[in-house]
């Protein structure tokens, strides 16, 4: 399965970005990985290019609250990524808060996975059952 | 006397407007007579300096009839289009329209004959990135050449169902990154079977056997030596304004980019934007920007001058072909690219303009914009190529790999 990976906005924590990607890899993805600071039209762009079936944006600054907000929007202007899967994870508010509220707020943005300071392999076991419950094994 | 020395070369540039002849002691410029073909033209006026070369010793370039026009067709903005536009710039050719393949069927069909479409899209093991809307929009262009560099998955139906396609390696590699090679050398290829192909140019094939390029690729090539002749400071940007199309040459480091290529100069062409075939769609440029009005006063003349035919008119709009140049490649205006103008140190300008205008008429209008458009003081230097030295160590470097 492939996956389209990314830090979004102006968020240059590539360490994280590159144990996501090593992550991703050993079980098994393939991954493209758009490195950091990377612009929300170029995660749906590179989807388009590889025909990837997952989106896994990650924030470490809290970036993501204000680019998410567009995700929706953007999202429409595609044609034909209606199954793609949308996931975020990392840290995804400036300070602190809820993490029930920040998820509920997420997937109001159009994610379908969200990890809020969540462990790496945990969020990736929820994207592993999250695949298998989509296609109904 | 045919010439013996192997350093001896005639560097012949045929222009839209001038053709530009450099032998090993003198460089001449003149006018085009546009009622004679091309050779006889040539040879009318520089027959002596011809005659004394070897075809194999002379060496053509042209940027005559505006060059090949191409259509590129990707799949998104920040890949395949991108890549693709690039190289087609890069490689001395004129992109008349680029469309993005999801919204095919919104985009209008050009009622000109394009020379070459440029079809891109997908890594190699993307499945189904083309359908019908695609064969559907190609049935109604009008098109002398075809090309598919994308997903190598997606060839065998386009070979199917698009008669003569070329199909080449994929411009993007699995890492999402651009791959210039093959895209580069056939669109570089294919501007000399062109010209075989237009009768005018092809004659000139009887006094060189050297392949024929295109004057951009050729200038493009010369970037990386300028400062063996010119006092260049980085970053700059090269402009020729030339009779029917302007051609703007930058350092990479002006553009907020990612993408990683071999040559550190990109192209960009304004295609009608130019001093005498293109003059029409220059005055129209002008009209449309509300800052003409105020640099003509600056310049002291009214807007009747547009509409002049003299010496005087010409070079007011080569001053302001500079002006609408650089508000195009300004956030003043959205553009394929928009260059970090402040950070620009020295403005080169080559082409028949470096005849007409002077250092201060060009700093005049360079002031003018960056007080006008970026409000601020800042001055790049200017330098005019009054000896065309650009197009001579661009055309010298070819030579040098033939």
């Amino acid at each position: 399965m492939k996956v389209v990976t990314g830090v979004v906005g102006n968020d240059i924590h590539v360490v994280a970005n590159r144990l996501i990607d090593l992550s991703l890899q050993a079980r098994g993805y393939e991954v493209f990985n758009l490195g950091v600071n990377t612009h929300l039209d170029e995660f749906f762009d590179a989807v388009v290019e590889t025909g990837a079936e997952v989106l896994m944006i990650s924030s470490l600054n809290g970036e993501a609250e204000g680019w998410g907000r567009e995700v929706k929007l953007l999202k429409s202007k595609y044609q034909g990524l209606d199954d793609l899967i949308m996931m975020i994870g990392g840290n995804l508010v400036v300070g602190s808060g809820n993490p029930e509220d920040i998820v509920s707020r997420y997937k109001g943005y159009g994610f379908d996975l969200v990890c809020h300071q969540i462990d790496l392999n945990t969020g990736l076991d929820m994207l592993q059952q999250f695949i298998a419950e989509r296609s109904g094994s | 006397m045919v010439s013996t020395a192997t350093d001896e070369k005639l560097l012949i540039d045929v222009g839209s407007t001038y053709i530009k002849v450099c032998s090993p002691s003198t460089i001449e410029q003149h006018f085009r007579d546009f009622n004679k073909d091309i050779l006889d033209d040539l040879i009318d006026k520089c027959g002596n300096a011809v005659n004394q070369f070897k075809p194999e010793d002379i060496h053509i370039c042209s940027s005559a009839n505006g060059g090949l026009s191409a259509l590129i067709i990707g799949l998104s903005h920040n890949f395949s289009l991108r890549y693709a536009t690039n190289i087609a710039f890069n490689s001395g050719i004129n992109i008349i329209d680029t469309v993005l393949y999801q919204d095919i069927a919104d985009y209008s069909v050009p009622s000109d004959r394009v020379d070459v479409v440029i079809i891109v899209g997908g890594i190699d093991s993307r499945n189904q990135a083309f359908s019908d809307k695609l064969f559907n929009y190609i049935d109604n262009l009008d098109y002398s050449n075809i090309v598919f560099a994308g997903g190598s998955k997606n060839a065998a139906l386009l070979q199917q169902r698009i008669p003569r396609l070329v199909t080449l390696p994929n411009v993007i590699d699995n890492r999402l990154h651009i791959v210039e090679a093959h895209l580069r050398e056939y669109l570089v290829n294919l501007y000399q079977q062109d010209i075989e192909g237009k009768e005018d140019i092809k004659n000139l094939y009887q006094i060189t056997s050297n392949q024929i390029f295109s004057t951009p690729y050729i200038v493009n090539r010369a970037l990386p030596q300028i400062g063996d002749r010119f006092a260049v400071a980085s970053p700059f940007i090269l402009l020729d304004i030339g009779g029917a199309t302007t051609d703007i040459h930058y350092s990479k480091d002006l553009v907020e980019d990612n993408m990683v290529t071999e040559n550190e100069y990109d192209r960009l062409v304004f295609k009608r934007l130019g001093v005498y075939r293109s003059r029409q769609s220059l005055v129209l440029a002008a009209q449309s920007n509300e800052f003409v009005y105020e640099l003509l006063a600056t310049l002291n003349v009214t807007e009747n001058i547009l509409s002049e035919h003299s010496e005087r008119a010409t070079k007011v709009l080569m001053q302001l072909a500079i002006f609408l140049v650089l508000c195009k490649m300004s956030h003043f205006r959205k553009a394929y690219i928009n260059l970090k103008l402040l950070a620009i140190n020295s403005i080169v300008l080559t082409g028949g303009i470096t005849k007409v205008l002077t250092d201060e008429d060009i700093d005049l209008i360079i002031a003018f914009f960056y007080r006008k458009i970026l409000n601020s003081e800042h001055r790049p230097t200017t330098i005019l190529d009054l000896n065309y030295d650009i197009w001579t160590l661009g055309s010298q470097g070819e030579t040098s790999c033939q």
